[in-house]
């Protein structure tokens, strides 16, 4: 049919998380964990050969999307992109989140690709990477030794490189309870809907009125990991945010990027872009403070 | 395991198989049981002409399924849409809008289509546009495809 076919691997298909660890305990250095599958099997199709796939496919009960105001949102290992864009308190609460996975892709791929697969994909480019890492939050890992939460600041430690040890699962992603006064915003530059991020941002704020309380504002495809930008938070943190403050924060983003040239676009670009992209987002998160999600306007499609 | 076997339902027939775990949906559906309508695109994930529908009207792609993980499942290809020698309206609305040319996207934007019309009777038409992003055809220009999707949602 074509060359683009995959290698021979043996495939591990676990039907709970205790056997699924087992399995990464003999093979975890040789095993590539497996959840939708959308990206793993292309990188398969174009040069990668795991001796193992564990697949989590027939683990049942981790395809959930579940919300509690006092311990905020939990997204299962298997819940889908479609899963996130159908959930309305997604929408609701976590905007960024919400628009990252709506514009993640194609509808096929995120039928079966998952939020947590693209967290644990570790590219820099990653949407769901920024939203998350803007509302803050936490990665739930199984190992041999039980369950650890890792802290999604610490998460990414280099380009594709996670926290997660090759006998861990990762099962869940928390993301924090939104407080009085929460909004976000994501926003993506691509060449056409389907392509990765040649930058994205997303921020997260917490208003009073008109000043910033809190900030969390996170970049991609600027750095081998997705950023934070706390040089640029602490310009916004506790200041009425006027075009003037903006500018500073545009400016503070600027110098703290590290982007580098390749395909998608080139350094120079994406350093200017990137404080323009930084106060979209910002300005979008305050939006949806006071009302309705910035991206409402595309439900139901 | 190297091989699983599975029980795989294609267009309302049960087939029982022993796939090597390294074959996609696709590869079984067009090598092995020769259904040769769904078509091979890109192999990549990006240009939608693999796409079947599982259980029921979700979109998927036959290229990026491993045919091991599809045990139980129920399949519809394009093929599959006619009932009682009539077919569905969205493909009687392609046939009608020309929303056809080399026909090589057309069973997946066909099955892509009818998922998006299961979800959501009445799209707009940026909602069409928008949940037809992963199905790419290089001859139409898109707008009789477009027209298509609309005329069958009048009959849906």
């Amino acid at each position: 049919m074509s060359s683009r076919v995959l290698p021979v691997f043996d495939l591990l298909l676990p039907s709970n998380l205790e056997e699924a660890v087992g399995l990464l305990s003999q093979h975890g250095d040789q095993a590539a964990v497996m959840a939708g599958g959308t990206d793993l099997l292309v990188g398969m199709k174009v040069g990668m050969s795991p001796a193992f796939i564990l697949s989590l496919a027939d683990i049942q009960g981790l395809d959930y999307v579940a919300f509690d105001a006092k311990h905020g949102l939990r997204i299962g290992a298997m819940a889908t992109l479609s899963q996130v864009v159908d959930s309305k308190v997604v929408n609701d609460k976590y905007h960024a989140l919400w628009y990252s996975a709506f514009t993640n892709g194609t509808p096929q791929t995120r039928n079966a690709g998952t939020v947590v697969g693209n967290i644990l994909r570790a590219s820099p480019a990653g949407d769901c990477c920024c939203a998350a890492l803007a509302h803050g939050g936490s990665v739930l890992l199984q190992g041999p030794a039980g369950k650890r939460e890792v802290d999604l600041d610490e998460f990414w430690l280099d380009y594709r490189k996670t926290a997660r040890k090759p006998d861990e699962v990762a099962v869940e992603l928390k993301l924090k309870a939104p407080e009085h006064g929460y909004g976000s915003g994501f926003a993506a530059l691509t060449r056409s809907y389907q392509d990765l991020a040649k930058i994205n941002a997303a921020a997260r704020v917490i208003m009073d009125g008109k000043v910033c309380r809190k900030v969390r504002l996170a970049m991609g495809a600027v750095a081998p990991i997705t950023l934070r930008l706390k040089e640029a938070e602490k310009v916004l943190t506790g200041q009425e945010v006027t075009d003037q403050l903006l500018e500073q924060m545009a400016a503070a983003v600027r110098k703290e990027v590290k982007p580098i040239d390749d395909v998608r676009s080139t350094a120079e670009y994406r350093r200017e872009v990137a404080g323009v992209l930084a106060k979209r987002v910002v300005q979008d998160a305050i939006k949806s403070v006071a009302g309705p999600c910035p991206y409402s306007c595309f439900m139901g499609a | 395991m190297k091989k699983r076997s599975i029980s795989l339902t294609v267009n309302g027939t049960v087939h029982d198989l022993e796939v090597p775990v390294h074959r996609t949906l696709l590869q079984v559906l067009r090598e092995d049981l020769d259904q040769v309508e769904t078509k091979y695109g890109c192999g990549t994930g990006e240009c939608g002409a693999c796409t079947v529908l599982v259980d029921g009207e979700k979109a998927i792609l036959g290229c990026l399924t491993l045919a091991a993980s599809m045990d139980g499942k129920s399949i519809t290809t394009v093929a599959g849409l006619e009932k009682d020698g009539q077919l569905h309206p969205v493909q009687e609305a392609f046939i009608e809008e020309h929303a056809i040319q080399c026909g090589y996207c057309t069973p997946g934007m066909v099955c892509k289509s009818v998922s998006i019309l299961a979800k959501n009777p009445k799209p707009s038409e940026e909602e069409i546009r928008h949940n037809l992003e992963g199905n790419i055809c290089r001859c139409t220009g898109y707008v009789k495809i477009v027209q298509a999707v609309q005329r069958a949602s009048e009959r849906i």
